[in-house]
């Protein structure tokens, strides 16, 4: 209803004097004219940004601009590759204080500058281009990609001021990409201490500001963000600030629910979960989920956060707490099976890294540092060692196995609460403030090194190492089109299957069955036009007077 | 203090947390409203004995904060002593008849105390009212459905396809709920249809060319789970190595042969 009789109050605006529109007769319209700043220029100054902007769910072709005003008004968005030329425009005009615009039909991997505001004008810009999106890269692209990683920040006092300041910066005097922060991956746990809508703004707006103007942010629930947020009804601060994909919108497969979600970036498949309001259970919806998303996804690297702690002894144990014990339990031996190569969690107040590890769903006592292939529970001749390439050496993560990965305990961005930081899995445990990075970059010989650092309060780098997965690992056929089993030839611009038939055979029959199993051609030649096949899979069934076997191609 | 707190710190700030409020509680002793918040500190820690001896002791000292009902309907809950459980959640609903998480709550109670009528007209009004439903409440929803009349599954296919219209048409829990249905209630076409819905959907689909091929083989068509073996097979094949080294995948290709051969046994 709002949004018509707005509309029309703009067309006829533009016709008659502001106080001659306040008396059509109209529902709802008086509400909106006092308000509409389009014939009153100075009401347009009164309307002021008190949040924002803030960036959600980027894909490589879209992206969520949300915001809020004092004031009820519309929404708009100005964009472009241009600074000086936001040519293109993304509207609502629903009048409201929270504004979500979604921009679509961006192009991948490209940096589009904007401004917000409503119908009169800009409300909030930044005129040296501090505001600004960039594209998530197709799925698969290999490129330099990093993450800043913030767990239990939400504190809103210096401590969680001089962590962010560390790591701006380290980014600022990055060597390489300097400046550039692809996502922040918020752990849980964002605001202190029931993760309220003000404590948000205290926490998170206020605290993150400019990067969150640049940069998407993506999160899972903490403990302290569910107090407030209701993942049975997803209503709550928690989710009324957060947009995530629910259907896949980014990637993955869909969950049908924003308390777990999963999205690709450039090669790496993001899996996120709510280890705190949803069931943990083997079989339920949520591991059900799981299984399906990370067995459907063909990227090289596989990251997965969730606030409860697999391992930890900092202000929490993983021996002793439920939801750590379930994680562990339920859900690692899957997730290691298919292959996640890096695990981040947050909840214990301080940072702990594990060895290379796989297979080690017992108590910290049950730790064995040896090898899986001697039974123990670390993967690789290094794989008991500190993973930085100038010391023991990356961890290697061979295409001969799945096995490996790392997982880290990083809570203590916003404060630290020690605990007895002697969990044996891990290789190093600190009580001290900081984030992580994530890069994942060339290792100059074809692969990629994943790299994460922890970036203490006083700009220290106390922490590092890397996972390397060397170019046999990645080098991958992509592109299944044209295979073909070794019993037939095919020329694709020709369009001919010729079957490469036994001499003392005759052939009888063949049948071509298509991706679903269903007989769609049937022939008794050798050679066969496949012209007006649909692109895609076939099992080809080949009958002889000898013997029947089978054929397979994929049609381009 | 220090020494109170430091065995404490293996249990997390939780404990702590508890044991301040202990503190709170003697310095003001009459103060219902400390017994309550305790209450809900010893049932985050599960300590449930506990926490439901506050939850009492702060009622019987006059607190009839409806939220107290919930609580108390909450713990009795998950100590399994359902009609109490009953009793006090019907006690909020008395105060607010409207609220959906109580509604739910009860329905829970119903179901558990097997008055599955009951329990499935309340969780109806919730699924039908509530603002943002979860894949996990329609589900539970078909569970109800079915524990009142096993042989329901129009119905609960229905709220499936509820559900899929709500959250989305590709909602994975949902959409593997309805191939399940789909089996149980004997729709053979229509369970089929539903294998060949993920095998088009997935990017990696071999492991739903395998469970087709079961499905198959189960439902007395040989020659099409043969088929669908070999598409098995060959999506197989056509995996990243490091894909074909992954534990699931190896089960796999070791399920595909014993199927295969299972097979070519039944044919000679
Ligand atoms: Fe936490």
């Amino acid at each position: 209803m709002i949004k018509k009789s707005t509309f029309l109050l703009v067309a006829l605006s533009s016709v008659f004097s502001f106080s001659q529109t306040s008396h059509v007769d109209l529902p709802n319209v008086s509400d909106v004219a006092v308000t509409m700043p389009v014939s009153h220029p100075q009401h347009s100054t009164s309307v002021t940004v008190v949040r924002g902007p803030y960036l959600q769910s980027g894909t490589p072709t879209s992206v969520v601009v949300k915001w809020r005003t004092d004031i009820a008004t519309e929404s708009v968005v100005h964009y472009g590759k241009s600074l000086k030329s936001l040519s293109k425009k993304a509207s609502s005009n629903n009048v409201t204080t929270e504004h979500e615009v979604a921009l679509s039909g961006l192009s991948p991997n490209t940096k589009y500058y904007f401004n917000i505001g409503n119908k009169a004008g800009v409300l909030s810009e930044s005129v040296s281009g501090e505001m600004y999106i960039i594209t998530a890269p197709k799925a698969g692209t290999k490129q330099f990609v990093r993450a800043w990683i913030l767990g239990d920040a939400g504190t809103a006092n210096n401590n969680q001021r001089n962590v962010r300041d560390a790591y701006y910066d380290y980014v600022d005097a990055a060597p390489k990409n300097s400046g550039k922060t692809d996502m922040m991956l918020f752990l849980g746990d964002n605001a202190y201490g029931s993760g309220t809508d003000e404590q948000y703004q205290n926490a998170l707006f206020d605290i993150y500001d400019d990067m969150l103007k640049k940069s998407v942010a993506w999160s899972c629930l903490g403990n302290h963000d569910g107090k407030s947020a209701d993942s049975a009804t997803q209503s709550g601060p928690y989710y009324d600030i957060f947009t995530f994909p629910t259907a896949a919108q980014a990637g993955g497969i869909a969950s049908g629910t924003e308390a777990y979600y999963s999205f690709d970036y450039a090669n790496i498949h993001f899996i996120i979960l709510d280890s705190h309001h949803t069931s943990r259970e083997v079989g339920g919806a949520m591991y059900n989920w799981t299984k399906a998303d990370i067995q459907n996804t063909k990227q090289d690297w596989i990251v997965t956060l969730f606030h409860h702690p697999v391992y930890t002894k900092g202000s929490h144990d993983s021996d002793t707490e439920d939801r750590l014990i379930e994680m562990r339990q339920n859900f690692m031996p899957m997730m290691e099976a298919n292959g996640v190569d890096l695990i981040l969690n947050g909840h214990s107040h301080s940072y702990e890294r594990s060895y290379f590890l796989n297979g080690h769903y017992g108590f910290a006592n049950t730790f064995n540092p040896d090898d899986i292939s001697k039974g123990g529970h670390t993967v690789g001749s290094n794989g008991y060692g500190d993973g930085k390439v100038d010391s023991n050496g990356a961890y290697q993560k061979a295409n001969t196995a799945a096995e490996g990965a790392v997982y880290i305990t990083t809570g203590s961005a916003g404060k630290i609460s020690g605990g007895d930081l002697n969990h044996q899995a891990m290789s190093v445990s600190l009580n001290q403030l900081g984030s992580c990075v994530m890069e994942v970059e060339d290792d100059g010989r074809g692969g990629q090194n994943l790299t994460v650092k922890f970036i203490r309060d006083n700009d220290g780098i106390d922490d590092y190492f890397t996972i390397n997965k060397s170019a046999w690992v990645l080098n991958t056929d992509r592109n299944a089109s044209g295979q073909k089993s070794a019993g037939l030839l095919y020329d694709a611009d020709k369009d001919l299957v010729r079957l490469d038939v036994d001499k003392n055979d005759k052939l009888k029959k063949v049948k071509f069955y298509n991706n679903i199993g269903k007989l769609v051609k049937k022939s008794r030649r050798k050679t066969i036009n496949v012209g007006k096949l649909p692109k895609g899979l076939y099992v080809i069934e080949v009958i002889t007077n000898q013997k029947a076997y089978t054929e397979s191609i994929t049609i381009e | 203090m220090l020494s109170l707190s430091m065995p404490l710190l293996a249990h997390g700030d939780l404990s702590m947390r508890i044991a301040e409020k202990t503190i709170a509680i003697s310095e003001d002793p009459d103060n219902s409203e400390l017994y309550y918040e305790r209450g809900l500190l010893y049932q985050q820690h599960m300590e449930y004995d506990n926490a439901l001896e506050d939850y009492l002791k702060s009622q019987s000292m006059g607190n009839s904060n409806k939220a107290l009902y919930y609580q108390i309907a909450e713990v009795h809950f998950l100590t399994k002593a359902y009609q109490e459980a009953l009793q006090s959640i019907n006690s909020y609903l008395e105060l607010d008849s409207m609220d959906l998480s109580a509604k739910k709550l009860q329905a829970q109670i119903h179901f558990n105390l097997k008055s599955y009528k009951k329990s499935l007209e309340g969780y109806r009004t919730v699924i039908l009212n509530m603002k943002d439903i979860r894949p996990e409440d329609v589900l539970e929803y078909c569970n109800i459905i079915l524990a009142e009349n096993n042989k329901n599954y129009k119905a609960a296919l229905k709220a499936i396809e509820y559900g899929l219209d709500q959250l989305g048409p590709h909602t994975i829990s949902l959409q593997l709920k309805k191939l399940d249905y789909l089996k149980d209630a004997g729709l053979t076409e229509k369970a089929l249809e539903q294998y060949n819905y993920f095998i088009l959907e997935y990017s990696r689909n071999e492991f739903w060319y395998f469970k087709k091929a079961k499905y198959l083989v189960e439902i007395h068509k040989p020659h099409e789970a043969f088929i669908s073996l070999k598409m098995a097979t060959v999506a197989v094949e056509q995996l990243d190595t490091k894909f074909k080294n992954m534990g699931p995948v190896i089960e796999l290709k070791e399920q595909i042969k014993s199927l295969e051969s299972s097979l070519n046994n039944q044919k000679s």
